[in-house]
């Protein structure tokens, strides 16, 4: 029987040996390996390019459309259109994720039990488990977001929510992988039948209402606002979870339009809430978070700076994996790469991307308007790494979204002298300051700009002691952060234009 | 260099208060209102165009370039009026659909067509269906042109071309549509007559298609 033929696919660099079901989509045995699809498997992308280096995998109008003919000629293919017809070897442009966890030393009162802390991310999954009565983390579980293959941002998720069982399939899905990720958290620590004592979960507003089974509609459409964004109290019986004493599972509330519960465990890890002096949060997502404020009075936002800082859409960009150009500088006038892994440079990922960006516009070959000098196409890093025109394009519009939405929440809160700004997420560890400040992204002195971790995870360990028993510092902080809807205020496409382009130098600030 | 030279260059290094001076400038010395624009304007916006498509110019130096463009046909506009053998390109309706707050890519749009001497009437963002109805209904337009920039607002384009199906305007007028999450596959499959895939492109296919409607 043809149907139940199955094939061998060897996957390199990694060498890993699968086997798969004739016509499977390649997308979904690639995605359990931790392949990502940017534009959710539309062949809308490059992202999931592979080359087929034995055997063969079709090629469709859609493929034609985004590869060159040299490229098909080479074997190289979008994933997302190719069906399992034969045994594979195929090479990955990807590489596995780096996930960040949080190994952050913190305060705490104990109680007794083990406790759950969840980051739930659009892209990532990051679960621990602690001793609640020493706040020792057990184990750690880092996985890809099984809901990333139908869209890797939260609007293409929306979408795919808001057509027909879209929604169950999505909350099922992540339901059940985080769940999984509880279990392997037991495992790993030798408790497999253990209690839990609590699980505590952090997300943006749509990874909130996917998870919680809310109606995820009223995110689609302007003036994005849902009504259930409070604290979710959920049991794990309920979730299809079967863990011994069901232990109550809970959700943070969300900030309002796509700012979640992950910006408010933010707040909490950097303690922005208790501070005197006015500070701000950042984290340089796809979906850019911002906050500013001190214990008065705290602003949040969140602004669409597309995937340009993880490397999407920059022609030869990729993921802080082997490979990736991660740095760049210059001395007297001569280029150095860092390259991660010392290997052979294949592309750019986002700290590189910034990097290139900032040494061309002090060696001249970036214009402040982010045109090459001298009208050319591209500019050699390292080859066969170049940075193209619409690369630098691309960053600018990345660049745009966060600076204009700093400025607008700093302006609306008085404008304040920052005393610190606190970067999350993984991009804001691996991010050159001086690099940030020169393509004015973070145009703030170096000093004040402070690499914060994971924050969001922090946070939400944080509350696994906190919550407990409603002394609600949580849901107090809450209600003192302001949503503000960058969206509406009439002045942001014009600071948006503003911020397109690079400042002219950044000594004449100082 | 003649002063429709100057202009142009004008335009196309988005200096506004010289365009307008030499806008004046040209008319003191006799040039004919409806000269300005096949001599300097429109090719000055052709030019941004190119320079658009090819990535030399930017969102910032298109928007300065048409409001500079912009100087020169508010001082000229009023002076068409009455004059017979001027005939604008055709009327527009133009606005981000409902639901979608996103103006940079149809303001664009909008100042590129109206140099190409299209009359814009632009209904703003987050447009209803009813409202691009009335709008085609009161401006007697012949082309309309929708903006999205979200996967989840583009569908709205849809609901604005039955609106006018069902208003018996359809027949009417041209439909055309574009922003970041659009696609030809997309403008075919919601009936509409066209997809620009850039602010130049929706200007050529605004030009053929309002020849024709």
């Amino acid at each position: 029987m043809t149907e139940n033929k199955t094939y061998r696919i060897t996957l390199r660099p990694t060498h890993a040996e699968l086997r798969a079901a004739a016509g499977t989509p390649l997308r979904d045995v690639l995605f359990e390996q931790g392949v990502e699809f940017p534009c959710g498997g539309q062949g809308r992308c490059r992202g999931c390019r592979v080359r087929v280096m034995e055997g063969t995998a079709g090629i469709n109008p859609a493929q034609r459309e985004r590869l060159s003919s040299e490229e098909i000629e080479a074997g190289w293919r979008l994933a997302c259109q190719c069906t399992v017809e034969s045994d594979l070897v195929i090479e990955l442009l990807q590489w596995d994720a780096a996930i960040l966890v949080d190994d952050t030393v913190f305060a705490f009162q104990p109680r007794s039990g083990l406790g759950v802390a969840v980051d739930l991310g659009t892209t990532t999954l990051v679960a621990q488990l602690l001793d609640l009565s020493t706040g020792r983390v057990l184990a750690v579980r880092t996985a890809l977001n099984g809901q990333a293959r139908f869209g890797a941002d939260v609007m293409s998720r929306i979408q795919f929510g808001v057509a027909d069982g879209g929604q169950r399939q999505l909350t099922e899905m992540i339901r059940r992988q985080i769940g999984g990720l509880i279990e392997q958290l037991l495992f790993a620590a030798s408790l497999t039948c253990a209690e839990i004592a609590d699980i505590v979960l952090v997300g943006n507003t749509v990874m909130h209402h996917l998870f919680c089974g809310f109606d995820v509609a009223p995110l689609s459409h302007y003036p994005f606002e849902s009504e259930r964004t409070g604290l979710a109290r959920l049991g794990a019986r309920e979730l299809g979870w079967k863990f011994a004493g069901d232990p109550p599972v809970r959700f943070l509330p969300c900030l309002g339009g796509f700012v979640g519960s992950d910006v408010l465990a933010g707040i909490m890890a950097t303690k922005l809430a208790e501070s005197q002096n006015v500070q701000g949060l950042v984290d340089l997502g796809t979906n850019g978070e911002i906050v500013i404020g001190n214990r008065e009075r705290m602003l949040c936002a969140s602004t669409a700076a597309g995937p340009a800082f993880e490397g999407a859409r920059i022609s030869m960009g990729m993921r802080a994996a082997t490979g990736a150009i991660s740095e760049v500088t210059a001395e007297e006038g001569k280029l150095h790469c860092h390259v991660v892994g010392n290997a052979a440079p294949r592309g750019l990922c986002g700290s590189g991307l910034v990097d290139a960006v900032a040494t061309g516009l002090e060696l001249e070959v970036i214009q402040p308007s982010g045109r090459l000098a001298g009208g050319d196409a591209q500019w050699m890093l390292a080859p066969p790494v170049a940075l193209t025109q619409s690369d630098v394009r691309e960053l600018q519009l990345a660049k745009a979204a966060i600076a204009a939405g700093l400025r607008i929440l700093l302006e609306r809160w008085g404008n304040p002298e920052l005393h610190r700004l606190y970067l999350a997420g993984a991009f804001g560890n691996y991010i050159n300051r001086a690099s940030a400040r020169r393509i004015g992204l973070i145009d703030f002195p170096s000093e004040k700009v402070e690499a914060a971790g994971n924050t969001a995870l922090l946070g939400a360990k944080l509350a696994l002691f906190s919550l407990d028993g409603e002394d609600g510092s949580f849901q107090e902080v809450r209600r003192r952060i302001e949503h503000v809807s960058l969206n509406e205020d009439a002045r942001f496409q014009d600071v948006f234009v503003e911020e397109l382009t690079f400042p002219q130098s950044v000594h004449a600030r100082d | 260099m003649t002063v429709f030279d100057e202009l142009q260059q004008a335009i196309i290094n988005g200096q506004a208060a010289l365009a307008k001076e030499l806008t004046k400038k040209g008319l003191d010395s006799g040039k004919k209102p409806r000269d300005f624009f096949p001599n300097a304007i429109i090719p000055a916006m052709d030019e941004v165009g190119r320079r658009m498509r090819e990535c030399e110019f930017f969102i910032p130096e298109v928007l300065i370039a048409a409001r500079a463009s912009r100087a020169a046909t508010d001082l000229l506009r009023p002076l068409l009026v009455g004059d017979e053998a001027v005939q604008a390109a055709g009327v527009v309706v133009c606005g981000t659909v409902k639901g979608d707050l996103h103006d940079i890519g149809k303001n664009i749009v909008a100042m590129m067509l109206e140099s190409a001497g299209f009359r814009i009437v632009d209904l703003g963002v987050d447009v209803a269906p009813e409202k691009i109805v009335q709008a085609v209904k009161d401006e007697n337009a012949n082309v309309v042109a929708l903006s999205a920039l979200l996967t989840t607002t583009m569908v709205n384009m849809k609901g604005s071309i039955e609106a006018l199906k069902a208003a018996g305007l359809r027949d009417k007028v041209k439909i055309l549509v574009g922003g970041a999450p659009v696609t030809d596959a997309w403008a075919n499959s919601i009936g509409a007559d066209g997809y620009g895939k850039d602010a130049p492109a929706a200007v050529e296919l605004a030009r053929r298609l309002a020849a024709t409607a």
